[in-house]
């Protein structure tokens, strides 16, 4: 079998980096922690990391530099300014890059979400703005994956079914230049592009707590037209195991976590 | 009083003063002590004048403020040494690997786990959200500098009342003020740093007005070969100071912990409470344990109260050496700062690593790519003395058997317990039904949701058992959080407070013990056993016999109980001076009890599971109302402070960690504020179903807060196995099922709905906090 090289990037203040890696290797892939530093050449010549050598791209959730302009945005910046080719070409060539909470702010500041045209934006089309709660939410959600297509990230997770992956944020909620929200929902439909929903646990898009953030459209998480690039605010890599499902104890037990059908679709897109 | 003719300034192109100490009258040295901010008692600056005497020389600003710091009660326990050696310091049961800046024990055979809390009071006072990010920000360092990665944050915090209408002391801020910023705080600087904050508590009560107590503790979990001593390996090692610049914040933050608050403080002090900034730690902590783990390192500490003339002098002192630093060399915020203050100022996110020659190219290189700053201040020499140097000029030497023999008191004592003094009042209680009401709704006892929604309590993908526990968006409390430190190990750690103020109030000693059983009750009650203890001593003025009483008292409770369970107290910390010119806070033994849980699958949380299933009340229950809940809420007085039997705690320990292990409990919950019958509810509403309980013992049985006490949920099928595996008191309450709690006793009975709890409970503290 093919081993699957996975980066998971992170510079100060990313802090998921762990799980994430975590995540990946727990369905049989190598994943590494790498410093954006490190892609850049900005490091002893030893630690010096090829953004093109790894088979998947994965942006941790944390508060890269602190989130102290807007959520994602300096580490988009630093990014684009020293690796935007060698990002191209990796989403160009249909290796899967995910993007969780903060890394999923980081793929909109960059453009490669929701990429309604192409690959790459030149300047953000979406927001991921703050919480219709003014505060930060850390509670389960529950999320319906809608995607009609077949994709890197879906071949475990069946169109309908419903997960519980986390959240944790203050800024959620997807947001669209207001003149254009309802055009630039309708091409995110048209193109399938929306893959995870917020739901309540009859299965209905509800308002708060279960939509913990007012996001268009209860949406959760999105990928490019092509499919390889998904970003989603809640977090997969927090329930690789049941005992940390929120209400574990009151269900009959089984192994896996909701999060591991979603690393394990990516890892197997590969081999 | 003009001290003028006592400072000699140096020739020199920089602020240097000698103090002429020896021609100081005793009133000039207490001026000097209060003019310079050093919190020194007049016996201890007589002490410094004998020694320069006999030196033949007089001390300069930077010996004398650094002499300070560490002989402060914040960094030499004067008042408390004595009392702990007593009671705490020596259990051991072979399980301690370190009682470093935290403590560290084994978790199995390959990790162990460090535990530490402290307080962060009368910064938070000042200025709540700076004060309670900066408390997160030291303990976490306290962690770090043992090797450990932090895997979890817990914070007890304790105010006055939210809806206080009277007059605040002089020159303090309001509780809702105070709530707001301290939450803010921790979670600005918790969340992003990425450690978990999953367990704490929120208490109010009017003798913490002025004066907030801000808890916070840290857990993490290290590899035993990565365990790091803090201190120097030996002579030739370089000092590389890492992490933050160093500025004016944060100068005299311990000589200003070791007063009273007053009116002024917020004046005098603002300068005190250092500024926090998470996003150069969270690399900050990266970096330090990367360095640790490829072995580049002899050992590691962080800076903290008295900076970097506490960190020098102890880390040299515990490797057996001496040091010579180039104090100007440290990496400042901005220009302009004297030696002294170099020297003393806490400014935050720095650690201190000690390192071989050889390996502090790497160590650079590795800090460079983190954007974290490294710098090598200077480099360990053979003797017991630390010298500085600025611009070449030595500016401080001093012998560190001096610099760290700090005073120790044993400072007369006066032992009051109020339960036997004060005739108890029985309060007139209303119907059932609004008793049960009222304390849902009590804010000690309320949701406290409202709070750890905004921590993130899940980051690292770890948290077994959160802080709420049921039906999703619904749970109630838990009574221990449960985190997995190790991802691939199904090994956990169960983290749970244990602490009543009202108790200690009344009987200082069993209000002590209680804190430690709280702490073991809660551990058991998620299928843990207690495995160590660490503890943060709030009281108030040591000088003032009967507040010492107070603390002498609490911490015999509580040795007591640990030694005879055998568990040891590896760290802690002691916060005095907790006063205002309303008086003292209630004395405040905050525990953090650490317990070992085998197999994280197999927890047992709070939640009701299963319509039809049996409730058993584990315990016995005894008249023992004196600070509780219920007396709280209607002006009961005086009682009977619920005692502990060390024997009986022991052997329900036993007898339910048996039962918990052989998967014979559904759910179970201690019983603790307000007694059973809010037991009972908290399990209703994380359930969400309602459950019937009956006694015929009179409605006090329903409010009593007596220790050593569960509420368990059976299935019937296991109810024989159940009874027979318990050899302690056990009595059969009723039964889970239908929308409402029902309670029967001899005297009367309520019916309560669950619709009605849920607003009660969940309602309370988001209507007050607006």
């Amino acid at each position: 079998m093919k081993d699957v090289k996975v980066c998971v990037l992170r510079i100060e203040g990313t802090n998921c980096e762990d799980e994430a890696a975590q995540a990946f290797a727990s369905v049989g892939a190598t994943p590494e922690k790498v410093h954006l530093k490190q892609l850049l050449g900005q490091c002893p010549s030893d630690l010096k990391r090829d953004l093109g050598s790894y088979d998947i791209l994965m942006l941790p959730g944390g508060f890269s530099a602190g989130d102290y302009v807007r959520a994602g945005a300096i580490f988009a910046a630093r990014m684009k300014s020293g690796l935007k080719k060698d990002i191209v070409r990796f989403v160009e060539d249909g290796k899967p890059v995910l993007g969780v909470c903060n890394g999923f702010q980081i793929l909109v500041e960059l453009g490669l979400l929701p990429a309604l045209d192409g690959t790459m934006s030149e300047a953000p089309e979406a927001a991921l703005y703050t919480n219709d709660s003014g505060r930060f939410e850390c509670r389960p959600t529950l999320l319906r994956q809608e995607r009609k297509g077949r994709g890197v990230f879906t071949s475990g997770i069946p169109r309908g079914s419903v997960v519980m992956y986390p959240s944790a944020h203050a800024e959620g909620k997807l947001m669209f230049p207001r003149s254009e929200e309802g055009k630039m929902l309708d091409r995110l439909l048209e193109n399938d592009q929306v893959m995870f929903r917020y739901v309540d646990p009859e299965g209905d898009y509800a308002g708060y707590p279960w939509c913990p953030n007012g996001s268009l459209h209860n949406i959760a998480g999105i990928c490019n037209p092509a499919g390889n690039v998904l970003g989603m605010m809640p977090h997969p890599e927090r329930v690789l195991k049941r005992e940390t499902h929120p209400d574990w104890t009151r269900a009959k037990w089984k192994e896996d976590g909701d999060g591991l059908s979603l690393f394990r679709s990516a890892v197997g897109s590969i081999r | 009083m003009s001290l003028d003719h006592l400072l000699f300034k140096r020739d020199v192109p920089f602020h240097l003063v000698e103090i002429g100490l020896a021609a100081a009258t005793d009133d000039e040295l207490r001026e000097l002590s209060k003019e310079m901010g050093l919190s020194l008692s007049l016996d201890e600056m007589k002490r410094i004048r004998d020694h320069f005497i006999a030196l033949e020389r007089r001390p300069t600003d930077v010996e004398l403020e650094s002499i300070a710091q560490a002989w402060s009660e914040h960094c030499c326990y004067k008042s408390s040494k004595v009392i702990l050696r007593e009671h705490i310091f020596g259990i051991d049961n072979g399980k301690v690997l370190s009682r470093g800046d935290a403590g560290v024990m084994e978790f199995d055979d390959e990790y162990g786990y460090a535990l530490r809390i402290e307080s962060h009071n009368h910064p938070s006072a000042i200025e709540p959200y700076g004060g309670a990010a900066t408390g997160i920000g030291g303990i976490v360092r306290d962690v770090l500098c043992m090797g450990a990665q932090p895997v979890a944050l817990i914070d007890p915090l304790f105010f006055g009342p939210v809806d206080f209408k009277g007059e605040l002391p002089a020159g303090s801020k309001t509780p809702k003020y105070l709530v707001s910023g301290v939450v803010a705080g921790i979670r600005d600087y918790g969340n992003r740093i990425g450690i978990p904050t999953v367990c704490g508590g929120l208490y109010f009560d009017g003798s913490y007005l002025g004066n907030c107590l801000v808890n916070v503790g840290c857990v993490g979990i290290v590899k035993r070969k990565d365990l790091r001593d803090n201190a120097v390996g030996g002579v030739g090692d370089h000092l590389i100071l890492c992490g933050g610049r160093t500025g004016r914040d944060g100068i005299h933050g311990v000589t200003f912990a070791s007063a009273e608050l007053s009116s002024k403080s917020e004046d005098e002090s603002r300068g005190a409470v250092q500024l926090g900034d998470p996003i150069t730690k969270e690399p900050l902590i990266h970096a330090c344990l990367e360095v640790n783990s490829l072995g580049l390192i002899n050992g590691m500490k962080d800076l903290g109260g008295g900076g970097l003339s506490c960190v020098v002098g102890e880390m040299a002192l515990s490797g057996g050496c001496g040091a010579e630093v180039d104090l100007d060399k440290v990496p400042l915020k901005e220009s302009g700062l004297a030696p002294w203050e170099v020297w003393v100022s806490e400014s935050q996110e720095r650690m201190m690593l000690a390192a071989s020659e050889e390996n502090v190219e790497r160590i650079l290189d590795l800090f460079a790519m983190w954007d974290v700053d490294a710098t090598v201040i200077g480099k360990v020499v053979p003797g017991k003395c630390v010298t500085l140097k600025w611009q070449g000029v030595q500016v401080f030497q001093v012998d560190l058997g001096f610099l760290t023999a700090g005073p120790e008191y044993c400072r007369p004592c006066k032992i009051e317990v109020r339960s036997k003094t004060i005739r108890e009042v029985k309060p007139k209680l209303p119907d059932m039904k609004t008793v049960v009401l009222d304390l849902l709704a009590d804010p000690n006892i309320a949701s406290k949701e409202w709070v750890f929604r905004m921590y993130d309590h899940e980051v690292r993908g770890g948290t077994v058992v959160k802080p709420a526990s049921g039906v999703l968006n619904r749970g109630g409390p838990s009574d221990a959080t449960v985190i997995k430190p190790l991802p691939d190990r199904e090994r956990g750690l169960a983290l749970a407070i244990g602490v009543n103020p009202w108790f200690c109030g009344l009987d200082a000693y069993r209000g002590g013990m209680a804190s430690i059983d709280e702490a073991c009750r809660n551990i058991i009650a998620v299928g843990g056993y207690p495995d160590s203890f660490t503890d943060c001593l709030n009281f108030g003025n040591p000088e003032k016999p009967e507040r010492l009483g107070e603390l002498k008292q609490a911490v015999a409770g509580m040795g007591d109980l640990a030694r005879f369970l055998n568990l040891p107290v590896p760290s802690g910390n002691v916060s005095l001076y907790n006063e205002t010119s309303r008086g003292s806070v209630l004395p405040t033994p905050t525990v953090l009890g650490l317990g070992i849980v085998e197999d994280v699958r197999k927890c047992v949380t709070t939640d009701l599971k299963k319509e039809g299933n049996l409730l058993y009340l584990v315990g016995e229950t005894a008249e023992e109302l004196g600070g509780s809940a219920v007396y709280r809420q209607y002006g009961g007085q005086g009682g009977e402070v619920p005692g502990v039997s060390p024997e009986g705690l022991k052997r329900s320990m036993d007898d339910m960690h048996a039962v918990m292990k052989k998967g014979l409990v559904a759910s179970c919950h201690d019983v603790s504020d307000g007694g059973l019958a809010i037991a009972v509810a908290e399990m209703c509403l994380g359930g969400d179903i309602g459950a019937s309980i009956e006694t015929e013992q009179d409605k006090w049985f329903m409010f009593s807060e007596s220790n050593t006490r569960w509420v368990v949920e059976i299935e019937p099928s296991k109810e024989r196995e159940f009874l027979e595996g318990m050899g302690v008191p056990v009595v059969i309450l009723g039964k889970v099922g239908g929308r409402s709690l029902e309670i029967g006793t001899g005297d009367g009975k309520a019916s309560v709905p669950l619709k009605d709890m849920r607003d009660a409970w969940s309602g309370a503290l988001p209507k007050l906090m607006g």
